[in-house]
């Protein structure tokens, strides 16, 4: 396991810094706890692969166990439609970050707000600071990072993990640890 | 007349008593005067005699006399002062609301800090992190701003120098309003140099103030940083459109001409037979010493003049023969490939280390602007030989030199001694040495971690270790030319380099050709699309703009104007975009400049030049407003930017935005209601402006008809928005094109191309179509029976088709208030 330190050079942070992810179970825990949670997609999704399935893929099956609302960004939602997934909602990276700042704002109405919200599939820099926007701004929020690389605006990230491990514990979040609350 | 005397002999010429408008004007003025009386008077004499002595051509500028050609009546805001449009900045950033991505929760500007602005936090200055992002914000702008005023006032002198302040300005024929911009933010129109050096006076002043909003313990709002910002971006389009203005009048360039020369492009397109120059940078006046000079001395034949950057665009507007190698993401392979005998630096956006790699290739620089100086001896009042045999001799890596006359001869003296001794020296490694090192890789990643666009290169390394530089030359085809890798490798090893010599067969044939900068577009062809703009029958006009800080090596630009040609929007082009665009070939191997009419019609593809081009991209929505709507412009920003924001379906993108100038050329743009679209890495711009389409209050508009306030659709939904990916860029790009006064029959075009590109890319029929049909006649035809039922589902009513303001004034009879 690599040091919890911000894999892009000289991202670096102010004094708040993620909790690093060690065990997948705490994924759970938060899960658990949290009364509407989120789980936000990039387009990176559609080209990663883990194993032999895709992460959308290992995405619906997750919203299923845990019934989290996915929001996806970009042409990211056409995986989605494509496989006659419902609970999916489209908006813009910069658009739903903005959109989990205001405390009143929901992806699916009589929830209540976001409590918990997951990122996985952009740009390393910009979920840096779609992160930020979250950390500074919706400060009663936890987010969980479930990329590869350590977020240190998150709540909780993995510390620049190598693939496989990395590989081992998404399976372990999106599948094997899901089932119903 | 000492003063006066002093002046004529520091400038071995024409004097004048200046400037004309002091720095408190506006108000002042407006309390006095008006500025339609304005205009210098002038006395001119052969031979003047005084008590002090005598002068031979003297020329004597006092104050003004009535402008009596223009009855265009003032309007209410001209030379507007940082707080004058305020009111219209809080309209606009109430609907479009700042969202804010620190970069860092910290601040470190003044020495209370380091501040820790977490969780609400304040500062010891009272700035909590909302307001100090706001400032950084400014902060850029204001940077930006300053970049291209000292540009333009760089130019406005040096051109009076050269010909005398009376020096009439023109954008050529069929352009009665030549400097739309100025004349709706000053009242001014720049008639000659010395009108244009007033109105720069203006600019400057006007950016000294917002400029010091930013120090500790001024502005203490985000929403008034915010304003500033607006500010300082309207600034920065007024002196843009100066500096353009000026060059094209006395430098040759294309003026408004849609089919200005197709030049050559690329790597290849240079002559190695020749002594090459190589000029980088923004400011075409000693690139266009050196070409002078070359044409005046027969040299064409020996030497070959290029350009990196916007310098390329202006050199090649000044001479179609010059050369441009690409944009300034290709500076750092240029140089290492040796394929130069001279660089020669100007000024924005060069690598500052330009004299490190080029003293490896044995490449005499030469800086000539006083911005970047680079660190070299200044030889400006040396002899030219004595010059020359210092840099052939290789007794210094470079020299700076503030004299613009004598850059040309230096330069092209240097190239042409130096070709022979110094043999196209390059640093590229070859690939057996490339091999052989990269078998000693330590497989640490920092070359990835440090790479901005996360691009495989300890992978790529490890495969050029066994003989396969496959996977370097896909590296260096998504490659920004940072050279972050380098700095990041712990053995120092070029990498950059690395993926050169990998793809050296790629771009050692490298040529394309592209449309230089045509500069304004003419009255004529706004006068022929203003209505089908305004109507939405013409879709959009797209500008892509800007820098080469791509996230995918830049093919998406190419692909984008080609999609939207097609479509008949209006495709404009700037700066690097206009350069990356022209990159991709068809199958008979021409460009899109090649393939596509540069007239500003729909379907064309108009490059209107370089960074300092970019106000004839604003300048056409002005037009629109003042020759097809009648608008009067002159003084009056808010009238034609709330025509802008509600009539004019353009759209900016800026795919590789990298830069200060950048994010405050868009800051302009968002202050005449112009949205505009960055790519992934503008999100570094750490603030979005974005309006809440789920929020029915946010949308809506004053029928200037009746006064009565009217709900819209959320048209243009954002006013600065970042995408990830170019496919979401063309879905939001056509979006962005309502407005809402689009009529039924450019309504229904606009939403058939946004419901298109919506179910290519998106996979489904957009469920906000619902909210942007207005009336029946709104339906595109093709898709009336879909459209029907999602009508239905969404409890679809009639709404009506205003005469949309949000200017409470602009209602006829000036409404309630």
């Amino acid at each position: 396991m690599m040091r919890a330190e911000p894999w892009q050079t000289a991202e670096v942070c102010g004094p708040k810094k993620a909790q690093s992810l060690e065990k997948p179970v705490v994924v759970k825990a938060l899960l658990k706890k949290a009364k509407h949670p989120l789980l936000v997609v990039g387009a990176n999704s559609l080209t990663e692969q883990t194993r032999k399935k895709s992460m959308i893929d290992y995405f619906i099956e997750f919203s299923e166990n845990w019934n989290i609302p996915i929001v996806a960004t970009a042409q990211t939602i056409k995986a989605f439609k494509e496989k006659g997934f419902k609970n999916v909602y489209s908006h813009n990276a910069m658009e739903i970050t903005y959109l989990l700042t205001d405390p009143e704002w929901m992806v699916a109405p009589k929830k209540g707000p976001h409590d918990l919200v997951m990122t996985f599939g952009f740009p390393y820099y910009m979920e840096w600071l779609m992160l930020s926007a979250l950390v500074n701004f919706s400060t009663e929020m936890k987010t969980v990072s479930l990329g590869r690389y350590f977020q240190p605006h998150a709540s909780w990230s993995f510390p620049n993990l190598k693939k496989q491990k990395w590989n081992d514990a998404l399976k372990e979040i999106l599948t094997k640890n899901g089932g119903k609350k | 007349m000492q003063n006066l005397a002093e002046a004529s002999k520091l400038k071995g010429e024409t004097a004048t008593i200046s400037p004309i408008f002091p720095s408190y004007y506006a108000r002042k003025w407006k309390e006095r005067t008006t500025l339609t009386e304005q205009k210098r008077a002038r006395i001119r004499a052969d031979r003047l005699d005084t008590g002090f002595g005598s002068f031979r051509n003297v020329e004597v500028s006092i104050g003004r006399v009535i402008d009596e050609d223009w009855d265009e009546p003032m309007g209410p805001t001209p030379m507007p002062e940082v707080t004058t449009l305020r009111d219209w900045d809080h309209k606009l950033l109430k609907r479009y609301q700042p969202s804010y991505m620190p970069a860092c929760q910290l601040c470190c500007l003044c020495t209370f800090g380091k501040c820790d602005l977490t969780g609400g936090k304040r500062g010891a200055c009272g700035l909590d992190i909302k307001g100090q992002s706001a400032r950084i914000v400014l902060a850029a702008a204001n940077i930006g701003c300053a970049a291209h005023l000292a540009h333009a006032r760089h130019l406005v002198d040096h051109l009076i120098h050269e010909f005398g302040p009376r020096t009439p300005l023109t954008q050529g024929e069929g352009v009665d309003i030549e400097a739309p911009v100025s004349r709706l933010v000053t009242g001014i129109r720049p008639r000659s140099l010395e009108d244009a050096s007033s109105i720069i006076d203006y600019c400057e002043t006007q950016l000294t103030h917002t400029l010091s909003a930013v120090h500790t313990g001024q502005e203490g709002s985000w929403l008034d940083f915010e304003s500033k910002v607006l500010h300082a971006g309207m600034i920065d389009q007024v002196g843009m459109e100066i500096a353009d203005l000026v060059q094209i009048s006395t430098m040759g360039f294309p003026q408004s001409d849609p089919e200005a020369p197709l030049v050559e492009a690329g790597i290849a397109s240079m002559d190695q037979s020749k002594a090459t120059i190589l000029c980088i940078g923004h400011n075409v006046v000693p690139a266009a010493a050196i070409t002078d000079y070359s044409m005046e001395h027969g040299l064409q034949d020996k030497v070959d003049v290029s350009g990196i950057c916007c310098t390329a665009w202006d050199i090649t507007r000044h001479d179609s023969k010059a050369k441009i190698v690409g944009p300034i993401s290709w500076q750092l392979r240029f140089v290492r490939s040796g394929l130069a005998d001279v660089l020669v630096v100007d000024e924005q956006c060069i690598r500052t280390d330009i004299p490190l790699h080029a003293a490896k290739v044995k490449t005499p620089v030469i800086a000539t602007c006083d911005k970047s100086c680079m660190g070299l001896p200044d030889r400006t009042n040396d002899d030219v030989d004595a010059i020359v045999a210092d840099l052939v001799s290789f007794k210094v890596p470079g020299v700076f030199i503030g004299d613009h006359s004598k850059v040309g001869e230096v330069v092209v003296k240097t190239a042409l001694a130096v070709k022979p001794k110094r043999k196209k020296k390059s640093s590229l490694p070859s690939k057996n040495k490339i091999k052989e090192l990269a078998q000693t890789c330590r497989q640490c990643s920092e070359c990835r971690r440090a790479c901005p666009n996360d691009q495989p290169v300890m992978e790529a390394v490890l495969a050029a270790s066994e003989g396969n530089f496959g996977p370097l030359v896909d590296v260096y085809d998504e490659c920004i030319g940072c050279a972050r890798c380098e700095s990041a490798c712990p053995n120092e090893y070029e990498l950059h380099s690395w993926m050169v010599t990998a793809a050296k067969d790629r771009w050692m044939n490298e040529s394309f050709k592209v449309r230089t900068g045509r500069g304004a577009i003419k009255d004529t062809e706004i006068r022929a699309v203003g209505q089908p703009v305004v109507f939405g029958e013409i879709p959009g006009v797209i500008a892509h703009v800007g820098c080469a800080n791509y996230p995918d090596g830049g093919r998406a630009i190419h692909d984008m104007a080609e999609e939207f040609a097609k479509r008949r929007f209006i495709i404009v082009l700037s700066g690097c975009a206009a350069m990356t665009v022209g990159t991709v070939k068809d199958e008979e191997g021409k460009s899109i400049y090649e393939r596509r009419t540069g007239a500003f019609d729909a379907g064309g593809v108009v490059n209107v030049g370089s960074c300092v081009s970019n106000p004839h991209i604003a300048g056409a929505a002005i037009k629109i407003a003042s020759i097809f709507a009648k608008r009067n412009l002159r003084g009056n920003y808010e009238e034609i930017a709330d025509y802008i924001l509600n009539r004019v379906g353009a759209v900016g993108i800026s795919w590789g935005a990298m830069s200060q100038k950048a994010a405050s050329i868009a800051s302009g743009f968002w202050r005449l209601g112009v949205p505009v679209i960055v790519g992934p890495h503008g999100t570094k711009y750490r603030r979005m402006l974005l309006g809440r389409a789920d929020k029915a209050e946010d949308w809506k508009v004053y029928d200037a008809r009746t006064g009565n306030q009217v709900q819209i659709a959320p048209a243009p939904e954002h006013l600065f928005y970042a995408v990830e990916t170019m496919e979401e860029c063309m879905v939001m790009t056509a979006k962005l094109c309502f407005r809402p006064n689009d009529t039924s029959r450019g309504r229904s075009i606009k939403l058939s191309h946004y419901i298109d590109l919506h179910e290519r890319y998106y996979g489904y029929f957009p469920d906000d179509v619902h909210s942007f049909i207005r009336r029946e006649s709104d339906i595109p035809i093709t898709l009336k029976d879909k459209i029907h039922v999602h009508m239905k589902e969404h409890k679809w009513q009639e709404k009506p088709i205003p005469d949309p303001t949000i200017l409470q004034r602009m209602v006829y009879g000036g409404g309630d208030g």
